[in-house]
């Protein structure tokens, strides 16, 4: 009875000792296929609507030594400090899901590329190339320096849309977007545009 | 047996161990209920449940002050098995209880086994996408990718454990090495300023980023941001150190002996033999309102293996069990073009079914017994009596 005993405790031992293997070095040759989609639902929703680079929503960080980006709010908009590298959260005053953020990444950041076609994927639309990159793109002059927009919509008024501006300085680069229902983006893009028009470093 | 052996095994398998047991089981499904609140199902569970002890923090060190649900269910499992081999009888009439104490044992030794080998992951995939692998959210890997060859990739996966152990891990079948010089289950990335030195990262997006370490994420709908500070060495030399993090999505490359290599940091991947394409993704709602009334992912199925290539349809409880593995429909996002769905494998899936169902055989058994004596019993008191002798 006492052996049977011990033959139960081992077994059990056993099966708790063996879901502890798991660090060997893994390695599977695996054939190139499509890329893995953005960011689920299930993940955070921080990580969602960010660009690359940017971790998950936790305590704000540090401006840059150069001095931080600035900007004029639109009637009725609000902001706060962000979380993560989000330098800061942009709120207007529309209904429906609606998201504004400032986020400021060291060096390029991934590149232009990668981040706009990170942002396509976000609202299910396909990657460009250099050449359609080019033709989306629209600078305009800020006293932050040229300003690189974007503006993309998966179509119609219940669509996602999407609309940011990038721009680099002091080893650094700049993203403010605003992402969301498109209803609620077409409603408050024209404001949106002053603010990038009005940004500045101070 | 002497007089404290038979003391021990006379408490051993006492009735009263077992109810002890039960109320210490009872006390953790409270705490553990209550701990969900701050630590998500998956903490509480693991602290609470999956665990020998309840441990206290002293700082310096920890001490055991409760013993947790994998202790009490082994000493309910052995006090049930003790119990059965000093009081039950073999024998036709205690069939039905020496079943239903099977059933019981078996259903612990799943919990055992689902604690040891269940492995949750999750497979996102948007419609028209073709997807081979599975991502494990709560676990990381350094994934070293050999991408020269335009057909495939080779994938190296040096999983967390191994970071956070650090030293210098050797990538099999390759000349690459990497050196960890630090690992972080979960930090915050900032920029680098006077209060906040950078990592001493020399390549890739992680130049000028300060790592400051933060306590590991414990809700449900949050995971950590790992980070990881590596050098990559090769051929007695260094090619440079890199900041990899799951913050950091596009992967970064370096080169050696003419072939190119990818490195990131992110949710492990298990990939499969088989593959799954989305063909089409349903968000139904009840007419007129917004109430889901069904969410479906009818995915394409190949495994060229096997020789396969149909089509499942995946709904609410109505998982694909495949290759060892259930593909639950678990979320969906994109406007309704992406499904995520929960892959858990779990080679004890099967034992509480089994131990559900010889648990209800035992007592119907027991009771069938039972009342076929009841019924004896009343036939021989209801008999008339032979007439006395004079």
């Amino acid at each position: 009875m006492q052996s049977l005993m011990k033959a139960y405790v081992i077994a059990a031992l056993s099966v708790a000792a063996a879901g502890c293997d798991r660090d060997e070095v893994s390695h599977f040759r695996v054939a190139k296929t499509t890329p893995a989609p953005a960011p689920a639902p299930a993940m955070p929703p921080a990580m969602a609507g960010m660009p690359a680079g940017m971790p998950a929503d936790v305590a704000p960080p540090p401006r840059p030594a150069s001095g931080g980006l600035r900007w004029t709010l639109p009637k009725g908009w609000t902001e706060s400090a962000g979380g993560a590298m989000r330098f800061a959260t942009l709120k207007p005053p529309v209904p429906g899901k609606i998201d504004g953020s400032v986020v400021v990444l060291p060096g390029p950041a991934g590149g232009e590329l990668a981040n706009v076609n990170r942002w396509r994927g976000q609202i299910g639309l396909p990657a460009l190339d250099e050449a359609g990159l080019a033709s989306a793109r629209k600078v305009i002059q800020t006293k932050a320096g040229p300003l690189k927009v974007y503006d993309f919509s998966n179509g119609g008024k219940s669509g996602s849309r999407l609309v940011a501006g990038l721009t680099e300085s002091g080893g650094s680069t700049w993203f403010v977007k605003l992402t969301g229902d498109a209803g609620a983006v077409g409603a408050v893009r024209e404001d949106f545009m002053k603010l990038l028009g009005s940004l500045r470093f101070e | 047996m002497n007089r404290i052996s038979r003391k021990i095994w006379d408490g051993f398998t006492s009735l009263s161990l077992t109810i002890a047991c039960f109320a210490l089981l009872m006390v953790l499904v409270v705490a553990c209920t209550l701990a969900q609140v701050r630590l998500g199902t998956l903490g509480a569970v693991n602290l609470y449940m999956r665990s020998w002890f309840y441990w206290m923090d002293l700082g310096a060190f920890s001490i055991p002050i409760f013993p947790a649900g994998a202790t009490v269910g082994l000493v309910l499992m052995l006090n049930l098995v003790a119990a059965q081999l000093k009081r039950l009888e073999l024998s036709w009439r205690k069939a039905g209880i020496w079943i239903v104490h099977a059933g019981l044992i078996l259903l612990f030794v799943g919990e055992f086994v689902t604690g040891a080998f269940q492995v949750d992951g999750r497979l996102t995939i948007e419609e028209g996408q073709t997807v081979n692998f599975v991502e494990i959210p709560r676990h990381v890997e350094l994934a070293v990718v050999d991408v020269t060859d335009p057909a495939a990739d080779d994938v190296y996966g040096i999983p967390e454990t191994s970071l956070a152990r650090g030293g210098t891990i050797q990538v099999p079948g390759t000349p690459i090495g990497v050196r960890v010089k630090q690992y972080q289950r979960n930090a915050f990335l900032g920029t680098a300023g006077p209060a906040n030195p950078p990592a001493g990262v020399d390549q890739g997006a992680g130049v000028g980023v300060s790592i400051q370490p933060l306590p590991p994420v414990t809700v449900d709908d949050r995971i950590d941001t790992s980070a990881a500070v590596v050098e990559v060495v090769a051929g007695g030399r260094s090619l440079g150190t890199w900041l990899a993090s799951n913050a950091i999505e596009a992967p970064q490359s370096f080169s050696h002996g003419g072939r190119t290599y990818e490195l990131s940091l992110r949710q492990q991947r298990v990939y499969l033999p088989y593959s799954l394409t989305l063909e089409q993704f349903r968000h139904d709602v009840y007419m007129g309102t917004d109430i889901p009334k069904n969410f479906s992912s009818l995915v394409r199925l190949v495994n060229p293996g096997k020789g396969e290539d149909r089509n499942v349809l995946i709904y609410m409880n109505q998982p694909l069990r495949y290759d060892g593995k259930a593909f639950y429909q678990a979320s969906f996002g994109k406007n309704d073009t992406l499904s995520v769905l929960q892959v858990v494998s779990n080679p004890g899936w099967l034992l509480p079914y089994v131990s559900t169902v010889l648990v209800t055989i035992g007592l119907l058994v027991h009771f069938a017994i039972s009342f076929r004596r009841g019924l004896r019993r009343a036939g021989a008191a209801g008999a008339p009596r032979a007439p006395q002798e004079a």
